[in-house]
């Protein structure tokens, strides 16, 4: 089938497209430079056009989602929707059912949505929620920063080994990309501890999350995986944070990036819960100004905001301790969920408040990463969701982004506490984002940094994943109309999926198979075998299932997208 | 148990495949063949092997339907199969209730029908674990994977459970007896603590018993987190414990490295049900600021969390949820299988992979006389006995592949071993011929 | 701290015992819930079968409370609570001592005296029910016989159920082909 998508005004950063009046062609599922006569024509005469949005980092998919819904039915009731003749019933605002996931991301011109931390040993569930989700792609990081093997081989300092075991654990838990999370301080909360910058060692493995992220990324390299290493460095929401910050980026400077499609070697995730300044929340200050210039000054690493929203959400994190702190600060029930020889993980209900002078502070942190980094291209959009705000709200971020005004009225009217203010730098910022921007922190830089050559822009070739909002990007000012903003990237006029409606006028029109992306090493398979002869022992004593039945079978990752990686080096 | 001479004529072994009987889910168990049979089992449990090893004359090998007097009657599958759809479509508040001895991909096609006829569905956790559920929503979940206590407890404790008859290998292959990691000596280096009124069989192999008095539960925990609030004991004995015990098995609790608790239905069982929870977790909390403590709840049936947490995730609610308004409804109490038959609510009753005929207070099973009953199951048993179609499954581990989830929320695919008997079909295919059925039913009276 | 040592009892208790008086009736606690032999003969599959009469049609009571009664292992008792009444078999408990409380194992003679009561709470009262035990002639019920005889649902009127033939131990229906 063929489609021409007619007059829209185009924003496609990769391809250096800025508001152009186009039309865009697909044919079969992929974007085309023309197509015949006989082409199908949407008429989408000066709207705005955009591909499809990129989230870099969401937990929408996996055991700890299911903690949440199963032990928060007050969360579950928000955002009740009955079944129509095309969808299933929805439920749930912070932590939605999975069909709900679905169709609210495809509503917001969504095409991919990468699942952040999914444990080995659980991995079947993820990939069993992303069946049960629909109408996007969804890529999910594998977790390796507190894993038993590789705090070993990082202390023994076995780069090779490393190489081998992320290589096949890749396959094993069909995963994309290698995540880490507060390295050497989730295991310690094993015991109930945790660890304090990168230079803290694990109990007992006696290696520091600077051996650990170091080794990882080494290895990542070594395999040349078409993204980075994804990072949550250690000390998470907690004043004077951010020199763990710059020292979590900065240890890992001279590692050479193998690559040609992304530049970073390093993605620091939800910064904005990473620069704190000051020594507790009586005397925190924003400390976003040394981690913005350290990235403005540096090409390895790029970043996502992790934007406080201001709502009742769920928080959850594979950084155990850091919810019994957030536990213990806020009273409200606490879930907790270690995962043998990998991992922790746990969960706080969080109330934010435009009324709480740390919460207004944390919104205008993020806004400030955004507002101060001064390359787009270095930062993305996220919430972290559903933990510093649910992924819906992703349309209120970009409406903040792009108003000074909107900003300037909300701490004027108080609807954030003083402290947004007079805490942070975030009243002098005058930067507004433009829709092109917009497209470059949702769609073009997400595909960079992920290496997704096939996404995220609308050359041809790439997939014909399209978003089509109803804003005249001509005649309308974006600096000026915050609601008109939020409204129109809350529902898309059209959202296309591999050549396929979606959605139409914000509704959802059509229902596809979410495909799991995942990432294959070839050229790697010897070194992988001989990692698993040698580790077999070790598993077989001290996991718990075995390992024919700890693998995630194809069945489970149906339909899949694989990207294939040659390590041949 | 008399000795039994080990198996020897056999086919074929098959390894690594999952035991389908208690929460533990024991993966390592190797079946032996011949002739596609299991001629026997090893390593399972008296438990799992009993399960396994089953007892063919009571299998379920063809559909059935009653007669005009009453008596089931063998029919071919296109018969009881539209008997049941008509049953279904034509029900105002049909009730879908069981799914825990069965795979998650059997429970696909049953959530696709319960939306479509707009049914409540319902599993075993409404009259186990449900008052645990309720409590987690209450205070939280603070809980690990069975491997953590195995690599890193030096503390197991057992409340209102007793493993040794319901979950037979979880201490010898999770939490006492095994060698963890750090935990090099096994049975040597942790302290084995029951919980129970009873001298039950666990107790037996532990080495603390606090023997609280009957529905002591509540009061006991509620002293320790007193002393370990630092508050005095004011009694002398509380719910049968002297409280200098009490203030020394407090200490121990926190001067342990890593500590784990296992409750069971005798918590949830109990009058206060999930106040019983709410405080055994609570506790676990508070140890918490001390030293590493966590908990889990000893799920029965081999699945029986897996639907929960397929529920969570597809439809955001565990157990319990009543699609009748097009939307899902989940109150306890309203929407719960229990509640609705005692109020006689239901009109039509489908059980799958359960029996409640052998579980549900007589009080309950009372409305299933009034009403038809369809049953999904491998076994003639006590809900056979007020069925009106029988439609015969297959076993889930043995005979068809499958995923469930452990207690502790470990997902594990099940393989098969064996094929099933050809009169015989999977729950997956029952249930969506079902769903076909009745969808061209609707439509044809549309 | 220990409380591992545990008082021995004898397990049997003579009824020229001193300690016991003998009575009709005795008001009693009763428990259910799951343990090893009815889980294993349930999930065999073998409901029907005498083997799980013996392991669920069961209460297990403290010896003494047996003694009181004059009932040895394996004779039959009436169970009546306010929810029904049901004949199983005494035998001594393994978890003695417990005096005034008994345990049926969960199973279609426990559910005809638990209570269907949920408090709102979705499961019923399993545990803690007033019950009463007495000794008595009848015949503990195989389980078809016994839903049969509880539920009634294919009885037809004017049968009584406790003159009608049992069902036995095997699945009894009618085959489409026989042979
Ligand atoms: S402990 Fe449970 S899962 Fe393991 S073999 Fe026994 S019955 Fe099966
Ligand atoms: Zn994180
Ligand atoms: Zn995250």
């Amino acid at each position: 089938m063929e489609y021409i998508l007619k007059n829209g005004i185009v924003y496609d950063p990769i391809n250096e497209i800025n508001g152009e009046k186009k039309d865009v062609m697909f044919k079969d599922g992929k974007i085309v430079n023309s197509v015949s006569d006989s082409a199908k024509v949407i008429d989408v005469t000066d709207k705005l056009v955009m591909p499809a949005g990129i989230d870099v980092h969401c937990h929408l998919a996996g055991p700890k989602l299911c903690v949440g819904r199963l032990y928060r039915p007050e969360d579950e009731r928000r955002g009740v929707k009955p079944k129509t003749d095309i969808t299933r019933a929805e439920t749930g605002f912070s932590i939605p059912n999975c069909p709900a996931t679905g169709y609210r991301f495809s509503r917001m011109g969504y095409g991919t949505v990468v699942e952040a931390a999914v444990p080995p040993l659980e991995a079947k569930h993820t990939h069993e929620e992303i069946i049960a989700i629909p109408n996007i792609d969804i890529p999910p990081l594998t977790l390796f920063g507190n894993n038993w093997f590789i705090m070993q081989f990082a202390k023994e300092g076995r780069i090779d080994d490393i190489a081998a075991f992320v290589s096949a654990w890749l396959k094993i838990t069909k995963g994309y990309g290698v995540k880490i999370v507060n390295p050497c301080g989730s295991e310690a909360w094993g015991w109930g501890m945790n660890v304090h910058g990168i230079d803290d060692p694990a109990p007992y493995w006696d290696v520091t999350a600077r051996e650990v992220i170091r080794a990882l990324a080494q290895a990542n390299e070594m395999l040349g995986l078409p993204h980075s290493i994804h990072v949550h460095p250690n000390d998470l929401g907690h004043p004077g944070n951010f020199p763990t910050t710059i020292n979590s980026i900065d240890c890992m400077k001279d590692i050479k990036k193998n690559s040609e499609y992304r530049n970073q070697t390093i993605h620091l995730t939800h910064a904005q819960f990473h620069c704190y300044d000051g020594t507790s929340w009586r005397d925190v200050t924003s400390g976003v100004e040394p981690v913005a210039d350290y990235i403005n000054k540096h090409d390895h690493v790029t970043a996502d905001m992790g934007q406080v929203t201001l709502d009742e959400t769920t928080t959850m994190t594979a950084d155990g301790p850091m919810e019994y702190d957030l536990y213990e600060l806020t009273g409200l029930k606490w879930a907790n969920k270690d995962i043998e020889l990998e991992t922790a993980s746990g969960l706080v209900p969080f109330i934010y408040s435009g009324r709480n002078p740390v919460h207004s502070l944390q919104w205008a942190i993020g806004l400030e990463l955004a507002l101060m980094i001064e390359d787009p291209w270095k930062i993305c959009l996220t919430t972290d969701s559903p933990n510093a705000g649910p992924f819906i709200r992703y349309p209120r971020v970009m409406s903040w982004l792009m108003s000074y005004q909107r900003r300037a009225e909300m701490m004027d009217n108080k609807e954030v506490h003083a402290w947004a203010g007079r805490k942070s730098a975030l009243g002098t910022l005058d930067r507004e984002y433009d829709f092109y921007d917009i497209a470059t922190i949702t769609r073009a830089g997400p595909s960079k940094i992920y290496g997704f050559e096939d996404r995220g822009h609308l050359g041809a070739g790439a997939i014909a994943d399209i978003a089509v909002y109803d804003l005249e990007p001509n005649n309308f000012d974006p600096t000026r109309n915050a609601a008109a903003v939020e409204k129109a990237f809350s529902n898309a006029l059209y959202t296309i999926k591999d050549g396929q409606v979606l959605v139409k006028d914000g509704e959802i029109v059509k229902i596809v198979s979410s495909k799991h992306v995942r990432t294959e090493v070839e050229g790697f398979e010897d070194e992988e075998k001989r990692i698993l002869e040698e580790i077999m022992p070790f598993f077989n004593r001290y996991y718990t299932i075995k390992f024919e039945n700890y693998v995630v079978h194809d069945h489970y990752a149906e339909p899949s997208s694989v990207y294939k990686v040659n390590a041949s080096k | 148990m008399a000795y039994e001479p080990p198996v020897t004529d056999y086919d074929e072994i098959v390894e690594n495949c999952t035991c389908a009987f208690c929460g533990s889910n024991c993966d390592d168990v190797d079946i032996l063949v011949k002739d596609n049979h299991v001629v026997g089992v090893r390593h399972a449990c008296r438990l799992g092997a009993s399960k396994i090893m089953e007892d063919e004359d009571q299998r379920l090998t063809v559909p059935m339907i009653r007669d005009e007097n009453g008596e089931l009657m063998e029919v071919d599958w296109d018969t009881a199969l539209d008997r049941a759809a008509e049953l279904i479509a034509g029900a105002v508040r049909p009730v879908f209730y069981g799914w825990s001895e069965t795979s998650i991909e059997a429970m696909k096609p049953g959530l696709e029908l319960t939306e479509l006829v707009g049914a409540v569905i319902d599993n075993q956790a409404t009259i186990c674990h449900g008052p645990t559920v309720q409590a987690v929503q209450n205070v939280g979940y603070p809980l690990m994977t069975l491997g953590e206590v195995k690599n890193r407890a030096d503390m197991v404790v057992y409340t209102g459970s007793n493993p040794m008859n319901a979950h037979p290998r979880h201490l010898a292959r999770y939490t006492t007896f095994p060698k963890g990691f750090f935990r090099k000596r096994g049975r040597f280096d942790r302290t084995l603590v029951t919980w129970d009124p009873k001298y039950s069989d666990t107790a037996k192999l532990s080495d603390i018993w606090i023997p609280f008095e009957e529905n002591g539960d509540y009061g006991f925990c509620n002293a320790i987190r007193a002393v370990l609030k630092g508050k005095e004991l004011k009694q002398d004995f509380i719910s049968g414990i002297p409280k200098e015990d009490i203030v020394a098995l407090t200490e121990k609790m926190k001067n342990t490295q890593f500590g784990a608790l296992f409750f069971g239905l005798g918590l949830t069982h109990t009058l206060s049900k999930q106040r019983n929870i709410d405080i055994a977790i609570q506790l676990v909390q508070d140890l918490n600021k001390y030293t590493k403590w966590v908990l889990l709840p000893m799920r029965g049936h081999f699945n029986v969390n897996g639907f929960n947490i397929f529920m969570a995730y597809e439809m955001g609610f565990p157990y319990g949820v009543d699609f009748c308004r097009g939307y899902p409804r989940y109150m306890i109490g309203e929407t719960t299988t229990i509640d609705l038959l005692n109020r006689k609510e239901c009109d039509v009753f489908m059980v799958i992979a359960a029996d409640p005929g052998a579980h549900f207070p007589g009080g309950a099973l009372a409305h299933l006389v009034d009403i038809p009953v369809i049953q999904i199951d491998i076994h003639w048993g006590p809900s056979t006995e007020l069925a009106d179609v029988v439609l015969p499954g297959t076993f889930i581990g043995v005979e068809t592949a499958g995923t469930s989830y452990r207690m502790d929320s470990v997902p594990i695919y099940m393989k098969k071993a064996i094929d099933p008997p050809e009169t015989c079909r999977e729950d997956e295919w029952i249930v969506n011929e079902l769903l076909q059925r009745v969808k061209k039913i609707k439509e044809a009276s549309k | 701290m220990t409380y591992i040592e545990k008082p021995s009892i004898s397990n049997v208790v003579k009824f020229e015992d001193p300690d016991v008086a003998q009575v009709k009736k005795l008001t009693v606690m009763l428990n259910t819930g799951t343990d090893i032999y009815q889980g294993a003969c349930k999930k065999r599959g073998s409901t029907l079968k005498d083997e799980y009469r013996k392991v669920a049609g069961v209460c297990y009571m403290d010896p003494k409370d047996m003694a009181r009664l004059g009932v040895g292992n394996w004779e039959s008792v009436l169970v009546k609570s306010d929810w029904g009444e049901v004949v199983v078999y005494a035998a001594h408990s393994r978890d003695a001592p417990h005096e005034g409380m008994i345990f049926i194992p969960k199973g279609p003679w426990a559910n005809v005296v638990v209570s269907p009561e949920t408090y709102c709470c979705s499961d019923p009262t399993y545990k803690g029910i007033k019950a009463t035990v007495e000794k008595t002639d009848k015949e503990v019920l195989l389980m078809a016989d016994l839903m049969r005889d509880v539920y009634k649902k294919y009885v037809k009127e004017g049968d009584k159920p406790e003159e009608l033939p049992s069902l036995g131990e095997m699945p009894v229906y009618k085959k489409i082909r026989s042979g």
